[in-house]
């Protein structure tokens, strides 16, 4: 949700930016698109559809996960030397790098998971449980790159709530910078 | 009025292209940040099995 949100974000930002320049918008000039779905595909089957998900055990899960996700940096140092690219790639290295490290999941620890779920639900999820699309519920003294992990929060006020990692945030900085920058070639909107 | 015509068709083409276009980079994109962040925030995948 946060990511789509840094998506639309910087889209919005960019057609308005571009608007108020009067020029027409210019999206970045991504290359080797095909990668990207290659990429995804294995993830958004294994993640996202239900009857694949469940029939996939934990640790093909953790392989495929992983080789999308390296497949994705691939894609994504492909495109470094557009504007934002190299935020990205930095936010998706660290993410990589915490997941590979603790079984190509996410580690998420039970108190910030308690922010998420009701404490019943979360009393029957045992440590190293997968937790979520992407997490697994581990320790913070069990957890490695505890420090990359989806450790951040918002305020507990707010009516949305989501933990997130700091690979995360650059990522989302990084994408709504690629897509609200205004210098590059062909015209669009 | 056929030169007319045709220029709007064209006109057209090009703007639908460049909308496909852009149509692909944002998918692009979506899958991208999808596929590399990893926020959680608790929705409906919680008990998964």
């Amino acid at each position: 949700m946060i990511l789509l949100v840094a998506v639309a974000g910087g889209l919005l930002s960019g057609i308005g930016w571009a608007r108020w320049r009067g020029i027409p918008y210019q999206p970045p000039a991504l290359q080797y698109l095909w990668l990207v779905f290659v990429a995804f595909l294995p993830q958004f089957a294994i993640l996202y559809l239900p009857n694949i998900r469940q029939q996939v055990p934990d640790a093909w899960a953790a392989v495929l996960l992983t080789a999308s996700q390296f497949l994705l940096l691939g894609f994504a140092w492909l495109n470094r030397k557009l504007p934002g690219m190299k935020i990205l790639l930095l936010g998706a290295a660290l993410n990589f790098t915490v997941m590979a490290a603790n079984g190509g999941f996410m580690p998420i620890s039970p108190q910030t998971a308690s922010r998420l779920v009701p404490q019943e639900v979360l009393q029957d999820i045992p440590p190293g449980e997968r937790f979520g699309t992407k997490d697994i519920l581990l320790r913070p003294e069990e957890t490695r790159f505890e420090w990359l992990a989806d450790r951040f929060l918002p305020p507990v006020w707010s009516p949305y709530q989501v933990a997130f990692s700091l690979g995360d945030v650059f990522i989302a900085l990084g994408v709504f910078f690629l897509l609200a920058h205004q210098n590059h070639s062909g015209p669009f909107l | 009025m056929k030169t007319t015509f045709n220029r709007l068709v064209l006109s057209l083409t090009t703007v639908n292209r460049q909308h496909i276009q852009l149509a692909f980079i944002i998918l692009s994109l979506t899958m991208l940040v999808l596929g590399v962040g990893a926020p959680e925030d608790g929705g409906g995948n919680i008990l998964r099995k």
